[in-house]
């Protein structure tokens, strides 16, 4: 890595200061922002510690309402009983996630805040559009493992896991930034499409800092699946998480998330609309599964997620039907 | 039936309550922030520059100078000298930097040592309460769960944490709190078995059963034991040249030979005290760093190294001059100007050492490099066309480097295309034409990088004195050799030392062409100097299994037998030679008319190397499908085909041996995995899929005669033995003290076994599975010469005739009286009495083509997601007369554990447009973890030829040869639709059963 200054504040008024110097950028568990930097994508002059920040740290369940400061570890939200009985798919999909030494060091901002693992984005190699180039190097080289859907102008995938179940979830975003202002979006509009600015992933303006996610609370029957080719450390060829309103075997509404196929994590709104008003069944939960992967797009190498993608949403919504 | 059926659990026990914020205050209320400004304190500024900071460590408060950038495990290796926490992949990818911080396991490659603060630190080192190891430390080393060693400290910090917060886990929470440590070797089994233990829980899963022949008395004189266990053992006649070490009787007769042993080295690596060469600290050491060509094809126009010199701290800056690769025979068809072609993207230009590594980095950015970049071959399908851009321009000579056939000098080449290597029996068309059935296939293989956990490096020292090189290898004579070559060295001025190295499964002999560069940097510099590739140039630039398209048809006759088996195979060890497949397709079936005509195709990609039973994988892959195929064709079970076909082999009483062999560990097997209970295939009902396969293997008897050893016994009854034979994780140093313990009366931790140092006789390189029956005979023979001496003098002071006295356990006796071992020692004429012995040649006995076994997977498919896994596997195995049964599961488990994460999941990815490897680290670069690992029962077979002294025979590639072609058959069991194409990934299953176009490989 490049050498940096390194500055530890207390508070998070103090830290947002910090992180106004040019060139700095925050450093949460590492366990991405690490990497980046030893493969030279990202050269901070400064990284500003924010493992002091005492108010980030907790997990709250009060009347439903979860609240997860932005320092909670990977780990914690996996152990968490509370907020395994409020909302369970949060906790597995934490749980699923990387690897024990991982889950134990990462926080749920520096997932949040992650960057995608496209192998021609990691690379110092080659000059992507991400990186300000003019190249998508996977739409016309190795893209097994890229997007099948809204890759016109990039075809990385957004890798958090935990995403997927708090999108599902209906969860906000609580952010603060200068002279102690703070906002509170929902969680999908974070998220930046690359035809907006194929640079970035989160809506952050610089000196921003995601704080923590609080999710409504939930009488949703819920289920998460993460689908991965090996099961000891993989990233997923698709995870779903599936959020329904039923009444008895009835879904009056849905909100079904995809992660792992598309630059962002997918809301299946054609998925959705199609379970909607149904009694859920095998048939049925088939039937909006294939209403998704019918308009997928595909690259030369990874068709195959298709038919994974749909028997992932069946099964998840399946799954969630019968959770108790 | 499979351990992870259940949802996955938490990180920690679901028990477990865990709050708290990760600052360790306090909770506070709601995370709100108050309106009003804070008085927003600035706090310091540190660095970039180093700061002393103080680290809890190990119980003690120790103060380390760190830049902000510096690693935790930087700091706990080179500063703090706490070498036992490893460095894998750098990443955070591999587990091997598990440390724990608050007794909560982290990776100190993925900590800043700045981040630390107050939390106490625990690496390997401070598990142990002086001499007591920690429960899962002394569990380890009961069951063997390590073989390198290198992931071991890992390995042990994940198992301790898990213990202090779950004491009793059950094996999934095993599973899932090694998920994070990757283990090249497939130690997995033995983790999950020794956790068990050291909870106090019976271990189930993985077993192993060890069958003996024989009445354990010595055979007749002029004769040695032959046989099998499970069929008879005879006495053959075989002529012992005078003064060599006898014939021993059936293992059952034998004390310590053959029963299991723990590992002499066992303790040193799992308390992190075992040094591998990134361990070795030389005073004055300087770091090294490559450049590397990032084009795959390309001429250097221009190297400027100006500023790279002028920079502080750099101490030598070298540009390779020397083409790395083949040597055209024709130098004159290529115009490259001043500098090497660059044929690979990766491929080393330019290196620096400097006094910091920080430094060397810095410096090798500062070398600018002015390439003209060229089109390249890249793929299979494209670099064979006519057409494409050439790799060489002519002819060149260039041994097989990739170990599988395929490389002889002289062979045609057109364009890319270097071949055919053709071997020949009978009319192979002919036959073909008359055949009544034909089965007929092409399979495609991937490139496999050999991913040892420990990269490959060098510590590299030269010195007035001469050369002295640390190096992580598999045959310290190989790199001596190379080096004495290249820089004109006398071997007596050149030293090689590697007491221990972390797994190389065949990509570590010879020095490399990054070792000559070390070298040179040191020579330079005047100072040794430190090469350790990282996790990208490991997966780049220094070897890999060769990828293969195989077209096979075999011709069969009605009652089974084969009439013609033709193979044509084409693939690619990149700029280098070896990708042949054709011995198994030569050797496993007897056919009247045999043709294998292989091809290898130079690719603009990183050289292949020898890997884990080359060419074998990858050739029984295909045939042995193919011979299923045949089996549904006759309608008969492919076991009883496989009887049948054995009838035919030539070859008399060897092939015989052989036949009996394979026939009993196929009836063992079958009955282990259920083989009658498996309906018809594609039968199960449902979208999950559940098969049963069958594949055997065979490897050849490889013997080594350049295998010498030195026994040494002191008067104090001390023994010493030495050779410059590595133990590469096999179990080598604790097999050569169970030989000598066996004939001196005492046990293994009585031999203080000294290898790894060129210093010492020169042992045979560790591969090929030939070790044990290269050194052993001659640890045999050296302790044989020197118990001559130790029985003269307990004859001399016990007043009897030499011929009378008798070694017992632990002392010497004769006409009833006796002398304590220490007692028998004191009498030596000599200080000490010591013998040097090369291997004795091989006993005249008929010798077998090679040895094998046989292996039965069961499989579940999930149609709908095309993911495929390996819930269990029977191997039946024999490999000659076993010498630690412990060590010998150990190396089964890893064969099969590589064979399973070859079949489905390894796949080394370049991009097509520029040749560069994209999955060049440890987590899109996929290898098997803790829950990929099926449940694996063995069987092993004790085994006689009568052809030396031990009979010992080596296991590590017999047991990686069949296992992908056993799990393609289970697949093929499970789905009803055939495999020819590895990996077996989702993308591909799917493909073959039609729910997603097919793949088409570049």
């Amino acid at each position: 890595m490049k050498p940096f200054e390194w500055v530890q504040p207390s508070t998070v008024a103090e830290a947002i200061a910090a992180l106004e110097h040019p060139g700095a950028m925050a450093l949460a568990g590492g366990v991405d922002l690490l990497d980046r930097m030893k493969e030279r994508l990202e050269t901070p002059s400064r990284l500003v510690s924010l493992r002091k920040l005492s108010e980030l740290g907790a997990i709250r369940v009060e009347g439903g309402v979860a609240r997860i400061g932005a320092n909670v570890t990977l780990a914690q939200l996996a152990s968490d009983v509370e907020l395994r009985a409020s909302h369970p798919i949060v906790g597995e999909a934490a749980g699923h996630a990387a690897t024990p030494q991982l889950r134990a060091m990462a926080t749920l901002g520096g997932n949040l805040a992650q960057r995608p693992r496209c192998w021609y984005f990691r690379s110092e190699a080659f000059h992507c559009r991400k990186k300000g180039g003019v190249t998508c190097f996977a739409q016309t080289g190795e893209n097994e493992l890229h997007a099948i859907y809204n890759n016109k102008t990039c075809a990385s995938t957004h890798p958090s896991t935990i995403v997927t179940a708090l999108l599902a979830l209906g969860a906000k975003v609580a952010i603060a930034g200068k002279q102690g202002k703070q906002r509170e979006v929902l969680l999908d509009q974070l998220f930046v499409a690359p035809e907006t600015d194929v640079k970035r992933e989160l809506d952050l303006a610089p000196g921003e800092l995601v704080t923590s996610i609080s999710i409504p609370p939930s009488k949703l029957k819920t289920a998460y699946t993460k689908q991965v080719a090996k099961q000891s450390f993989d990233w997923p060829i698709v995870d779903c998480a599936v959020a329904l309103q039923m009444t008895g075997n009835k879904c009056e509404s849905a909100r079904i998330v995809l992660g792992a196929v598309a630059p962002n994590p997918l809301r299946a709104t054609a998925a959705e609309r199609a379970v909607a008003g149904k009694v859920v069944d095998e048939t049925t939960a088939r039937e909006a599964a294939r209403a998704m992967t019918a308009i997928a797009s595909p690259l030369t190498d990874n068709a195959y997620k298709v038919p994974i993608v749909e028997t992932v949403i069946a099964r998840t919504i399946v799954a969630a039907a019968r959770a108790s | 039936m499979s351990d992870d059926e259940t949802p996955d659990k938490p990180g920690f026990s679901r028990r477990t309550f865990l709050r708290g914020s990760a600052g360790g205050a306090a909770l506070t209320g709601l995370i709100t922030l108050s309106g009003k400004a804070h008085a927003a304190k600035t706090p310091p500024v540190v660095g970039p520059s180093a700061v002393p900071i103080k680290l809890d460590v190990n119980g003690a408060v120790r103060e380390v100078k760190i830049e902000p950038r510096t690693t935790l495990v930087s700091a706990l290796r080179d500063q703090l000298k706490l070498t036992g926490t490893k460095v894998g992949c750098d990443r955070g990818a591999c587990g091997a930097c598990t440390v724990h911080l608050d007794g909560v396991p982290a990776l100190a490659c993925t900590t800043l040592a700045i981040e630390v603060g107050e939390r106490k630190v625990t690496t390997i080192e401070g598990l142990a309460k002086g001499d007591t190891l920690h429960p899962v430390q002394q569990a380890f080393v009961e069951h063997d769960a390590m073989q390198c060693g290198f992931c071991t400290p890992g390995m042990v910090m994940s198992c301790a944490a898990l213990l202090a917060q779950t004491p009793k886990p059950d094996r999934v929470e095993i599973r899932q709190a090694v998920s994070g440590n990757l283990c090249r070797c497939g130690t997995y089994p033995k983790v999950f078995t020794a956790v068990m233990a050291a909870s106090g829980q019976p271990a189930e899963g993985w077993t192993l059963e060890t069958r003996g022949v024989g009445d354990g008395k010595a055979p007749p004189t002029g004769t040695a034991w032959v046989g099998i266990a499970g069929g008879s053992v005879t006495p053959e006649p075989r002529t012992v040249p005078p003064g060599e070490a006898a014939p021993w009787p059936t293992s059952v007769g034998l004390s310590v030979v053959g029963k299991p042993a723990t590992r002499l080295d066992g303790r040193a690596k799992v308390t992190g005290a075992a040094k591998y060469t990134s361990d070795i600290q030389l005073p004055k050491m300087l770091h090294g760093k490559r450049v590397v060509s990032p084009h795959a094809h390309a001429l250097v126009k221009r190297v400027d190294t100006a500023k790279a010199e002028r920079l502080a701290g750099v101490k030598a800056v070298f540009v390779v001059k020397v083409q790395e690769g083949a040597t055209l025979v024709d130098p004159s068809t290529e115009q490259n100007g001043k500098f090497p072609r660059i044929r690979y993207a990766g491929q080393c230009v330019a290196a620096v050492a400097a006094t910091t590594p920080e430094i060397a980095d810095a410096a090798a950015r500062l070398i600018e490099v002015d390439y003209e970049v060229l089109p390249a071959a890249i793929g299979l399908t494209a670099a064979r066309a006519p057409n494409a851009p050439l790799v060489y321009p002519g002819p060149v000579n260039l041994g097989g480097s990739a170990g599988g056939g395929g490389a002889a000098k002289g062979l045609p080449q057109r364009a890319n295309v270097r071949g055919p290597t053709e071997q020949v029996n009978g009319n192979v068309e002919e036959a073909l034409a008359k055949a009544p059935i034909k089965v007929t296939g092409e399979f495609a293989t991937q490139v496999q990088t050999h991913s040892a956990m420990e990269t490959h490096g060098i510590v590299a020292d030269w010195g007035p004195a001469g050369l002295t090189v640390y190096v992580s290898t598999q045959g310290t004579a190989t790199v001596r050799d190379e080096l004495a070559t290249v820089f004109g060295l006398p071997k007596t001025k050149v030293r090689v030392v590697c007491e221990h190295m972390g797994g190389g499964f065949g990509a570590k002999f010879g020095a490399g062409h990054f070792g000559v560069v070390a070298v040179e940097l040191s020579r330079r510099a005047k100072a040794p100097v430190r090469l350790m590739l990282d996790r990208r140039e490991e997966h780049t630039s220094v070897g890999n299994r060769p990828s293969t398209v195989q077209d096979i048809t075999i011709g069969a006759n009605a009652d089974g037998s084969l009439a013609a088996l033709d193979l044509v195979s084409h693939g690619s060890s990149g700029i280098a030679t070896g990708a042949g497949v054709g011995w198994a397709a030569m050797r496993m079936y007897p056919a009247p008319a045999q043709r294998t005509r292989q091809h290898d195709v130079f690719m603009h990609t990183g050289p292949g190397a020898a890997f884990r039973a080359p060419g074998m994988p990858q050739g029984v892959f295909a045939l042995e499908q193919l011979i299923e195929e045949l089996a549904e064709r006759l309608k008969i079970d492919s076991l009883d085909l496989r009887d049948r076909l054995d009838v035919d082999k030539p070859g008399g009483v060897a092939a015989e041996a052989d036949r009996i062999a394979r026939k009993l560990e196929r009836r063992i097997g079958a009955d282990r995995i259920g083989w009658k209970t498996r309906g018809a295939p594609g039968a199960g009902k449902g979208p999950i899929k559940y098969g049963i396969g069958v594949a055997q293997s065979m490897w050849r008897r490889i013997v080594d005669m350049n295998s010498a050893c030195e026994v040494r016994l002191h008067r104090d009854g001390s023994v010493q033995l030495r050779s410059s034979v590595m133990d590469i994780g096999t179990g080598t140093r604790t097999a050569l003290a169970m030989v000598v313990a066996e004939d001196l009366g005492l046990s293994p931790a009585d031999i203080s076994v000294e290898i790894g140092d060129t210093r010492w006789p020169i042992g045979p390189a560790s591969g090929g599975s030939k070790t044990l029956v290269g050194i052993t005979p001659a640890v045999r023979q050296a302790t044989h010469e020197v118990k001559q001496k130790l029985l003269a003098a307990a004859a001399h002071k016990l007043g009897v005739a030499t011929t009378d006295v008798r070694v017992e356990r632990g002392k010497l006796s004769a006409a009833g009286k006796s002398l304590a071992w220490k007692q028998a020692c004191a009498a030596l004429p000599t200080e000490e009495v010591a013998a040097i012995a090369s291997r004795p040649a091989d006993w005249n006995g008929p010798k077998a083509d090679g040895y094998g076994g046989v292996q039965f997977a069961q499989v579940q498919v999930d149609t709908e997601t095309g993911v495929v896994r390996v819930l269990k596997v029977v191997a039946v195995q024999e490999c000659g007369r076993l010498i630690n049964p412990l060590a010998v599961q150990s190396q089964i488990n890893g064969g099969i554990i590589h064979g399973i994460s070859y079949a489905l999941f390894e796949d080394r990815v370049v991009d097509r447009a520029t040749g560069r490897v994209l999955n060049a680290n440890l987590d899109q670069y996929k290898v098997l973890g803790a829950r990929d690992t099926p449940f694996i029962d063995i069987v092993l077979l004790d085994q006689y030829v009568g052809l030396t002294n031990t009979d010992a025979h080596g296991i590590g590639e017999p047991a990686n040869v069949a296992t992908a072609a056993a799990i393609a058959n289970a697949v093929y069991h499970a789905i009803g639709v055939r495999i020819r194409e590895l990996p077996m990934t989702p993308r591909t299953v799917l493909a073959a059963l039609g729910r997603t176009g097919k793949v088409v490989r570049s």
